[in-house]
């Protein structure tokens, strides 16, 4: 019926460059699967809930040079005077910005540290220094417990003096206190016991790509040091506007200061990630013109087996096939060297899978998806190889008399 | 006769437009691919200092107890503590060897002109600019004393010379840092290196620093590290001088040695050295262990060409692949429908050798025209990617080496792919062609 002897001795006079095809075929079953795979991982960490309204929210530091002011209220008045600017919805002193690829963090556990060690269950975690406002400002749901109280807050240029309160993330709650139990429990750091006073239902930490990305804490401590970092809320629409009036605003207020690092949220969370999203375009990219190659490619031999059997084709024509007939024999010769390079391209995309699993921290393939990626490049050769095959049928069954 | 093959090939590309422009599109983009990571990777992988980069180590030691583990792969810490880098850059050898720490100055210049800004600085021994090749364009590195006193002076680079003296020799004036007067001492060149191979412990594309100060003033001006800093116990630090005793890593440290009887005296050194701080009680461990990394080892250490990088230039190659089998399927084919006219060539007395002969010259074409249209598809691909990631725009581009490499491997990619195709055409036997004419 689909003729496929006849069509598979034709195919036998010109192997190679059906094997062309075939190897064509083959790599890039191969290759877009895989890198499929790799976008689809990248793209699924890029559009993670950070639990942070990122388009509201911007952050800078301030560093003081002069030495005539008391640190210990100055940062009390920046938050003023940035509350008091038209459009910010709230502001706070923060030591480390969520999201931005720069932080601490620590082990924390059930007992104290000692110079002995610590005894009992420890979980790490990323952890910043802030004022009562940074869950508002931060954007942040307390889901159980309660807020910072202001006095709660220790203000100080040294560490003698530490709080005793936190608020945590879910995630770190559920690691540290396993039964559920956890709000109002005590924690450490170090030998500095906090109790939990609040629990936040998402908040990340600073380093998105880490394991303890979900573990976040935040601390109410405010060091009076001549450096301060600030975050600040605003309606997303106004940011902008905000942000441009930022230093003009704090300098003309007292300029022995430099305000540095004036940043979106968003746009520290995009340059955190940009090797990420580097690899996604390129990999994009990659895939894109590697198909439209292969579609080229197909599309070519096409042109020129048509062109080698123009008088075949007629005689063909002459003998009664049907334009169908020519088409189809096309796309059957297609189809026959396209699904042996699907075969072996799919072995290659899962051997090459363990590979890149094995030498590199990829996650393991999903064999979903070299089943896509046949599936596609197979509709690919059949769209390709008919614009040529339709040209075919064309062919006049005059021209096998003609030239004889 | 060569350029005669070139005018065959030109007509032959001529004459069959359509399918000539797809195999120089295949390969240009193939090639454009390629080139984009390959360049990249050059970069990234290229070696910083090559004249010496294999007489400059990195020094580690392992002053933790027994049985603490480390992120690094031989659980080395990257870094020392104040006391031991301060015993090893005391001690009388090697002659050139330093420590250096990222720290920062707010500065300014008791102007209106200038208004203040914040800039990275590196504390450093005063054989640091030797040590690393950063000549001097005026005046000269700290002198000993000024070290041993933590005078405040300061070295800066020509950049930060244009921008605060517009490029005169400013040896001699003062600037200020966090509001206290240095003296400037000495200019140096700005860096033209890629890789910041001498700390990278904050990325290793970063910018260089455009100030330097000797590193006795991190003492006495307590300056903080803009770095990092690891602790592996529980210690009690509260005050500065609690963090200069503690076991906290915080330092690099770097020793000049050239040759290798050098580096076994000093590899004896830190073994003597290691042994006798374990009696002192600071750490308790059986084995002595230590590292001198060279440049290149510190780099493949550091894992500093990353993983996705090494991924995309595989997957291009492969990629390239692709477009080969391409452009050979496409080449077989117009190949052989010229068989006729090559049958009367061989006929009329060319040799086997001379049609194969025309024929690579042929491909050769191909992949020439691949080639250049392949660099502005790379250059495109760069652009993109500078876009997309500023950290990596000075890796982002291609040097001469990456652009000389580009028509050559695509050359040399056709000519594989062109040899099969134009066997098979030499082959040809003149007598069927004759026969059908």
């Amino acid at each position: 019926m689909l003729e496929i002897k006849p069509i598979f001795n034709a195919m036998r006079r010109s192997k190679v460059g059906a094997f062309m095809l075939l190897i064509q075929i083959a790599i890039t079953t191969a290759i877009v699967s895989n890198a499929a795979f790799i976008i689809y991982d990248r793209l699924q960490y890029l559009q993670q809930e950070t639990g942070y309204p990122e388009d509201e929210i911007f952050h800078f530091a301030v560093l003081t040079f002069g030495k005539d002011r008391n640190l210990s209220q100055q940062f009390e008045e920046t938050e003023t005077t940035l509350r008091n600017l038209p459009g910010v919805i709230n502001a706070a002193a923060i030591q480390e910005v969520p999201l931005s690829g720069s932080g601490s963090a620590s082990s924390f556990g059930i007992n104290p540290t000692t110079e002995q060690g610590r005894e009992g269950l420890e979980v790490t975690a990323a952890y910043t220094f802030g004022d009562e406002h940074a869950i508002d400002t931060l954007g942040v749901k307390i889901i159980a417990g309660r807020n910072f109280e202001q006095d709660e807050v220790i203000v100080a240029e040294n560490n003698d003096v530490m709080p005793n309160v936190s608020i945590v993330s879910q995630s770190f709650l559920d690691e540290i206190y396993p039964n559920g139990d956890g709000l109002g429990q005590t924690i450490y750091l170090g030998d500095m016991p906090m109790t939990i006073v609040g629990v936040v239902d998402k908040m990340k930490g600073p380093w998105l790509r880490a394991s303890i990305a979900d573990n976040f804490l935040i601390i109410p401590f405010v060091s009076a040091d001549n450096f301060q970092r600030m975050v600040v809320r605003t309606e997303a629409s106004q940011r902008a506007a905000v942000m441009r009036q930022i230093e003009d605003t704090l300098l003309a207020e007292y300029d022995k200061r430099v305000i540095v690092g004036l940043q979106g949220l968003d746009e520290s969370k995009r340059e955190y990630n940009a090797s990420d999203i580097l690899m996604l375009r390129m990999l994009v990219v990659l895939i894109t013109v590697l198909v439209l190659i292969t579609a080229l490619g197909i599309f070519g031999l096409t042109v020129f087996n048509i062109n080698k059997r123009t008088r075949q084709i007629g005689t063909r024509r002459a003998l009664g096939a049907r334009k169908s007939d020519i088409v189809r024999y096309f796309i059957v010769e297609n189809s026959m060297i396209c699904i042996a390079g699907l075969l072996i391209g799919s072995i290659a995309a899962v051997y090459m899978g363990q590979a890149l699993l094995e030498l590199y921290s990829l996650p393991a393939l999903d064999h979903n998806y070299v089943a896509i990626t046949a599936a596609f490049v197979f509709v690919v050769s059949i769209l390709s190889v008919l614009i040529p095959a339709n040209r075919a049928a064309k062919i006049s069954p005059s021209v096998a008399t003609r030239s004889i | 006769m060569f350029i005669h093959y070139l005018d065959l090939s030109w007509r032959s590309l001529r004459r069959t437009p359509l399918i000539s422009a797809l195999m120089i599109a295949a390969i240009a983009v193939g090639i454009g691919i390629t080139m984009t990571s390959l360049s990249v990777y050059h970069m990234m992988s290229m070696d910083p200092i090559p004249h010496k980069s294999d007489r400059l180590f990195h020094v580690q030691l392992n002053t933790m107890d027994e049985g603490r583990t480390w992120t690094t792969e031989d659980n080395l810490p990257y870094q020392l503590t104040y006391t031991d880098a301060m015993n090893l850059y005391n001690a009388d050898f090697p002659e050139r060897k330093t420590m250096s720490m990222r720290t920062g100055f707010s500065v300014h210049m008791n102007s209106s002109e200038v208004k203040p800004f914040l800039e990275g600085a590196r504390a450093t021994g005063r054989e640091f600019f030797a040590m690393f090749d950063l000549d001097f364009v005026h005046g000269a590195s700290w002198t000993e004393n000024q070290q041993i006193n933590a005078s405040p002076v300061v070295v800066i680079n020509q950049e930060l010379n244009e921008r605060l003296f517009g490029g005169e020799n400013s040896v001699g004036r003062q600037i200020y840092l966090d509001d206290e007067s240095y003296e400037i001492i000495g200019i140096v060149k700005n860096w033209e290196i890629h890789t910041k191979y001498y700390d990278l412990n904050n990325g290793a594309f970063n910018r260089m620093e455009k100030i330097f100060v000797p590193f006795s003033l991190v003492v006495s001006k307590e300056l903080s590290s803009w770095g990092n800093t690891n602790g592996w116990k529980f210690e009690d630090v509260r005050t500065f001088q609690d963090h200069l005793q503690s076991e906290q890593f915080w330092i690099q440290f770097w020793a000049e040695l050239d040759t290798p009887e050098e580096q076994q005296i000093y590899s004896d050194y830190l073994r003597t050295y290691l042994s006798e701080q374990a009696t002192k009680g600071r750490f308790e461990r059986e084995t002595v262990q230590f590292a001198l990394r060279n440049v290149n080892q510190w780099l493949e250490y550091n894992n500093v060409v990353t993983e996705d990088n090494r991924v995309l230039v595989g997957l291009s190659f492969m990629f390239l692949t692709v477009c080969l089998a391409n452009i050979l399927g496409l080449m077989l084919g117009k190949f052989l429908r010229r068989a006729p006219e090559v049958g009367v060539r061989r006929a009329l007395g060319a040799s086997k050798r001379q049609i194969f002969a025309q024929h690579l010259v042929e491909v050769s074409v191909l992949g020439l025209l691949g080639g250049l249209f392949g660099i502005g598809i790379a250059q495109l691909g760069l652009w993109g990617v500078r876009q997309t990631y500023s950290y990596y725009s000075a890796l982002a581009t291609m040097d001469t080496y990456m652009l000389l490499a580009a028509p050559a491997i695509a050359i040399g990619a056709c000519v594989i792919a062109g040899l099969y195709p134009a066997w098979l055409v030499c082959r040809t036997t003149p007598a069927i062609y004759l026969k059908t004419q």
